[in-house]
């Protein structure tokens, strides 16, 4: 199976990311980034799949120069080869913009399967992975949590997708297809040393953006939020406190 | 004709021990590595305090260790008697007949009572009594060589009443010199070989207790995968053992009932080694699930009378398994935490930042801060431990000490290190001592014991050298001028005091914490010793990784709860901590006991709670 | 014309579709409102939206849109935004909309504004500006985005952002006519099985919305009807730290912590827990979490949202009582 998985170089989730003098996006210098986590999760199962089916794992990314250490990342946990798609302004960019740019340099491949994280760590608009299906004019579902392939042929897919409250729903689709990964699904494996050491000899091929897609949105402003997390005590006798509880949990809070 | 028999005999006995001896220098020669040589100084007094004096072997088993010692000595002092005998058999030499030789053996009577007297004494307790710690089935091997002992001390003692030259004196002197001869054939292939080796073993022992070398990922060192690639100290070791199970008695898995025993792993290193099994994978020699028990507290290697290092073994077959993305799930997790968050939680970092606010602390000048604290996992995100650190902070302030944190702060890498992801140690260690060598301290405070030993011992193979100190000592330090509390009438309380392993054990730090709680307990605290204490304390459980395991293990059976259950046996009504893990793991345990009202109290409280009253700016009484 | 497209599973009508038609009346302004609602024989789905106060409701009624599929809802929404022209089109965010939503904007080409949480009108030249408000950076920054390019354009809006009571109702029905799609049934890639709760286990903590937690404050086994109590009103599952589980007084499935689940509902009551770090790792996730304990000092306070210091035997049983009013 030739599986590609698309991951996001996110800022770290660590730190509050500091606003650039614009205002309309973060600070990129000084910064620590990581691999958007719900993208791991998709990487983790590619891996799983290929030791269950063999094949090969491709990592793509869009992004600038730096993006690099993700895929490298990638290398290390067990992906064979990588693509790079760079562009500095793809950081930032919405997801037109990035699935074409992805499209772009993985159309000539045959996928069987593509996976991608549900949605980013930063801009969370959980689009691209869709966007990237219809581009590419294959099937897709999303927020998976569990996928099974029959060899065939014709290859088919059977996944689990997980819907409101506790409910689920199978789906079968053929082969080629998008899943978006739920986050959580599987235990991620750590990089090993072996990995790590064989990673430094896997290919990463850099492309350049070859489809120019226009941005179908703008970030006008980025704030901090008025709510701050601060813990509320609530005072007065415990018939008070817990009348005050149950009124800010139903009207504040917007949790019961 | 004698001569010629005695010459055969010889040749061929020698033959036989110097094939077996060679069969396990080969094996120590084949070893990857090389044998360190560091500190002399203390090498030497190790060896002069170890093996010398036996002071390891009198230490934890008195009486036996006596007995012991009484052997080793005779054998040190026959020496020279069995060499002038010698010479006499081979025909190359005759001095037995010259009066200092005579003095000698008169010397050597006192010498060989005592060895017969401490011989039969092993004897009778390894034959009869038994003790679990030798093993369920008796070693006929043991039996033979404990009777040869006594056969050479008897025959030695009855050659004062033969006549040389009358057949009962002959006789007498074949005795003794086959038994000599088989003795030296029967050594090589036993645990007797320690009579060889263990001095050797015993010099070339670390100084550092602990001491897992960096791997070198330049050359491709992945850790330890399959029996050959146990360094000559490893196998030194393994040949050197002598089954005393020393480290099996102190060793807290094996106290808690799980599989782990040091001995064991020693013993399988052994067999493998003798039986040639160069390519078996460690994990199978020595079963994986078991190489996750170990919390490295230490005790093992600190107990072991001839040299042995344990913690090396281990540490170095978990680094095999992790290269191969064989660690536990639990430890993934924690991998990842490290990875992602730099700290074992995977907590976010703003959560430092609302600690170093709330506590207003400032960020560490040189200029201006005598000591840098460093806070650790633990102090950064442990909101219990936090109000030890607090305590900590009022009494730094009220002896106007000026003291600042990091900006930026990872984990030590301990946890990593310890558990055997070499890579993920390295990088984290890598970014601290960037960070430390930017802020310049001349001193390193810190209330983790794991924090003290890694910054102090693991990072200087970065080049990386800085005084860093236990709180514990630190204030210890700062209140010698300080009065001894008074004490209040009609309020006494029992405390009792948990020796972090890392603190008492592998850093020798005992007193410092007694002095602070005789100081400000004042006559109003009765200071209680558990069983296992001062530089021998039974482990609390979370090293190792083993904090994370808990899933995994029986409560009832779990490490802590063996602990908790001995602090609770000194009848104490608080149990004293220093260190953040100890105190989550025995609060843990105390939640899962039986209704209990022990209560916990970091010693940087207890301290602070006593000198400083109301205002944190009191005057000094 | 604002559209509403609506949601429904099971012959019952997502709630959320009403917060969807708050949002659009919100936004709305001069400009009507329409609701659209896909599926097969929706009939009494249309009549329930036709209480609300729109220009009308539309059906897309096809037995190629029962079940539900991407592929499906993305051809006959097409054809629907082709013939109603909206200037915006408001779904309510779903675990439904997300799985098609993309696919429609990439397929007309327009703007997808997802997870809004509120919708501001810039004053701007020549006409004011719609700003959507929606959080970034897992919650740490909001960000107010604009759609670019051409109307339509779509948004989605977060379940409780805009409250379902607020949709208003109008005096008498609205209309409800078909609208006239043809969906190829053959094109459909996707098959799908019914919906299925799981059953797998009998405690499944990690798809609890709501969790009410007991630690040693509880005392004894036998007080845990008080808690079981406030977990019933809550509609909440029960959980515990690993004293309770250790004990035996709850199975270790319910377990929260580092030797037990990883949880993150919308709701954590911890009830008695004093939040030793194992625990707080297995609940920190969690939208709110409310902490009742007797020690102030307890380290559970620290990453309460809200907290009451106190007896838990006073205070849940005061709250069971405010529940039902």
């Amino acid at each position: 199976m030739k599986i590609a998985v698309c991951i996001k170089q996110v800022q770290s989730r660590d730190s509050q990311p500091r606003l650039d003098e614009a205002r309309t996006w973060i600070r990129a210098q000084d910064a620590a980034f990581e691999m958007n986590e719900p993208d791991a999760y998709a990487l983790e199962e590619s891996l799983r799949l290929k030791e269950k089916h063999g094949g090969e794992v491709v990592v793509c990314s869009a992004g600038p120069a730096r993006v690099a250490q993700v895929l490298r990342e990638a290398l290390a946990r067990g992906a064979d080869r990588a693509i790079h798609v760079q562009g500095d302004t793809l950081a930032a960019a919405d997801a037109f913009v990035v699935s074409a740019a992805l499209a772009g340099a993985m159309k000539d491949e045959t996928f069987d399967l593509i996976l991608t994280g549900l949605q980013s760590d930063d801009q969370g608009f959980g689009q691209t992975g869709v966007i990237l299906a219809e581009r590419l004019g294959l099937p897709h579902a999303t927020i998976i949590m569990d996928v099974q392939v029959s060899a065939g042929p014709p290859a088919t897919l059977r996944v689990k997708r997980e819907l409101e409250a506790g409910w689920f729903q199978w789906v079968g689709m053929p082969l080629p297809a998008v899943l978006t990964i739920q986050s959580g699904i599987n235990q991620l494996r750590y990089a090993t040393l072996k990995g790590i050491m064989a990673a430094k000899k896997k290919e990463i091929r850099v492309a350049a953006p070859e489809a120019v897609a226009a941005p179908r949105q703008r970030i006008v402003a980025l704030y901090a939020p008025e709510k701050s997390k601060k813990t509320q005590l609530i005072g007065g006798s415990p018939a008070e406190a817990a009348k005050e509880l149950v009124r800010k949990l139903r009207e504040e809070a917007r949790v019961i | 004709m004698q001569t010629i028999a005695f010459w055969v005999l010889f040749v061929a006995f020698i033959g036989a021990f110097a094939a077996q001896v060679a069969t396990r220098v080969r094996l120590i020669a084949a070893a990857p590595g090389a044998f360190a040589l560091d500190d002399m100084g203390g090498r030497l007094q190790r060896f002069l305090v170890d093996v010398v004096l036996q002071a390891r072997t009198i230490r934890e088993r008195p009486l036996v260790g006596l007995a012991h010692a009484f052997v080793f000595w005779g054998f040190v002092a026959f020496a020279g008697y069995t060499t002038v005998e010698f010479l006499r058999g081979l025909g190359i030499a005759d001095l037995t007949e010259t009066r200092w030789f005579f003095a000698y053996r008169v010397v050597l009577v006192p010498f060989a009572t005592a060895v017969l007297g401490g011989i039969l004494f092993l004897l009778v307790r390894r034959a009869v009594f038994r003790p679990a710690t030798l093993g369920s089935t008796v070693s006929i091997e043991s039996i033979v060589i404990a009777l040869f002992i006594a056969t050479l001390m008897a025959t030695f003692l009855l050659a004062f009443n033969l006549d040389e030259a009358s057949v009962a004196g002959r006789v007498n002197w074949w005795v003794h010199m086959l038994v000599i001869l088989a003795f030296l054939a029967l050594i090589p292939a036993s645990k007797h070989l320690h009579l060889v080796l263990s001095p050797v073993t015993v010099f070339l022992k670390s100084p550092e207790l602990g001491r897992i070398p960096n791997l070198d990922f330049e050359k491709e060192e992945i850790g330890l995968e399959t029996v050959k690639d146990l360094g000559k100290k490893a196998v030194l070791d393994a040949l050197t053992c002598v089954e005393c199970g020393r480290c099996q008695v102190n060793c807290p898995a094996f106290g808690a009932g799980k599989e782990l025993n040091p001995k064991t792993i020693i013993l399988q290193a052994q067999h493998a080694l003798l039986a040639g099994e160069r390519d078996r994978k460690l994990g199978e020699v020595f079963s994986e699930k078991v190489l996750w028990q170990c919390t490295t507290c230490g005790a093992c290697e600190n107990q072991c009378p001839v040299g042995i290092e344990h913690t090396p073994i281990i540490i170095g077959a978990r680094r095999g398994l992790v290269s191969n993305g064989e660690a536990p799930e639990y430890l993934g997790s924690m991998y990842n935490h490290l990875e992602r968050r730099k700290n074992i939680w995977g907590l976010g970092y703003d959560q430092r930042q609302k600690f170093v606010t709330s506590a207003a602390l400032e960020i560490f000048d040189p200029a201006k801060h005598d000591v840098l604290v460093w806070l650790g996992c633990a102090g950064a995100f442990e909101a219990d431990f936090q109000k030890s650190l607090r305590s900590l902070f009022d009494i730094l302030r009220a002896r106007q000490i000026r003291f600042g944190v990091l900006s930026k702060e990872q984990c030590t890498g301990d946890p990593a290190k310890r558990t055997g992801n070499e890579y993920m140690f390295q990088e984290l260690a890598t970014a601290n001592i960037d960070e430390l060598k930017a802020a310049g301290p001349k001193k390193i405070l810190t209330s983790c014991p794991h924090c003290v030993k890694t910054i102090g011992e693991d990072y200087r193979r970065f080049g990386y050298e800085v005084e860093i100190v236990h709180s514990s000592v630190f204030v210890a330090g700062l209140m010698r001028d300080v009065r001894p509390a008074p004490t209040k009438p009609g309020a006494h309380e029992t405390v009792t005091f948990h020796d972090p392993c890392y603190l008492g054990r592998y850093a020798g730090k005992v007193d410092e914490p007694r002095e602070l709680l005789t100081k400000f307990g004042g006559g109003n605290v009765e200071l209680k010793e558990p069983v296992r204490n001062r530089d021998n304390p039974f482990c609390c459980g979370a090293g190792g990784g083993l904090l994370f395991a808990d899933k995994e293990e029986e409560p009832g059976s779990r490490i802590s709860d063996v602990r908790f259950k001995q602090l609770q046996d000194t009848g104490a009504g608080t149990v004293v901590t220093a260190c953040p893990f100890c105190s989550i793991m025995l609060k843990g345990a105390q939640t899962s006991a039986p209704a209990n009202n022990v209560q916990f109290v970091d010693l940087m409280t207890f301290v602070r709670d006593r000198h400083i009253t109301k205002s944190p700016d009191q005057q000094i009484p | 014309m604002i559209l509403v497209i609506a949601e429904h599973r099971g012959g019952k009508l997502n709630r959320a579709s009403w917060e969807a038609v708050a949002a659009a009346q919100q936004l709305a302004a001069s400009q009507p409102v329409a609701i659209a609602v896909l599926g097969s024989n929706i009939g009494s789905i249309a009549t329930e939206l036709a209480a609300a106060q729109v220009q009308e409701v539309v059906t897309l009624d096809s037995p190629a849109l029962e079940p539900y599929t991407p592929d499906g809802f993305t051809a006959a929404l097409q054809q629907a935004i082709d013939q109603l022209k909206p200037s915006i089109v408001v779904l309510p965010h779903t675990y439904q909309t997300r799985d098609f939503a993309p696919k429609l904007a990439a397929r007309l080409d327009r703007a997808l504004i997802t997870d809004v949480t509120g919708i501001k009108l810039e004053p701007r030249a020549p006409s004011p500006e719609l700003r959507f408000v929606r959080p970034m950076f897992q919650g740490k920054l909001t960000a107010d985005v604009a759609p670019e390019g051409p109307a339509p354009h779509i948004v989605t809006v977060q379940i409780g952002s805009f409250r379902a009571d607020a949709a208003a109702k109008g005096a008498s029905a609205a209309p409800v006519r078909a609208l006239a799609v043809t969906i190829d049934a053959a094109a459909i890639r996707q098959k799908p099985e019914p919906p299925f709760q799981e059953a797998r286990q009998a405690v499944d903590l990690s798809q609890a919305e709501r969790i009410v937690s007991v630690g040693r404050g509880i005392k004894e086994a036998d007080k845990l009807p008080v808690a079981q109590g406030l977990a019933t009103a809550l509609h909440a599952e029960l959980a515990a730290s690993r004293p309770i589980c250790d004990a035996g007084w709850l199975p270790m499935e319910r377990q929260v912590g580092s030797s037990g689940q990883t949880v993150a509902p919308k709701l954590y009551l911890a009830l008695g827990i004093s939040g030793a770090i194992q625990h707080l790792v297995g609940m920190k996730g969690s939208q709110t979490i409310v902490a009742i304990n007797k020690d102030a000092d307890a380290p559970i306070f620290e990453v309460a949202d809200y907290g009451i210091v106190g007896d838990l035997f006073e205070i849940v049983p005061a709250m069971i009582e405010a529940l039902k009013a």
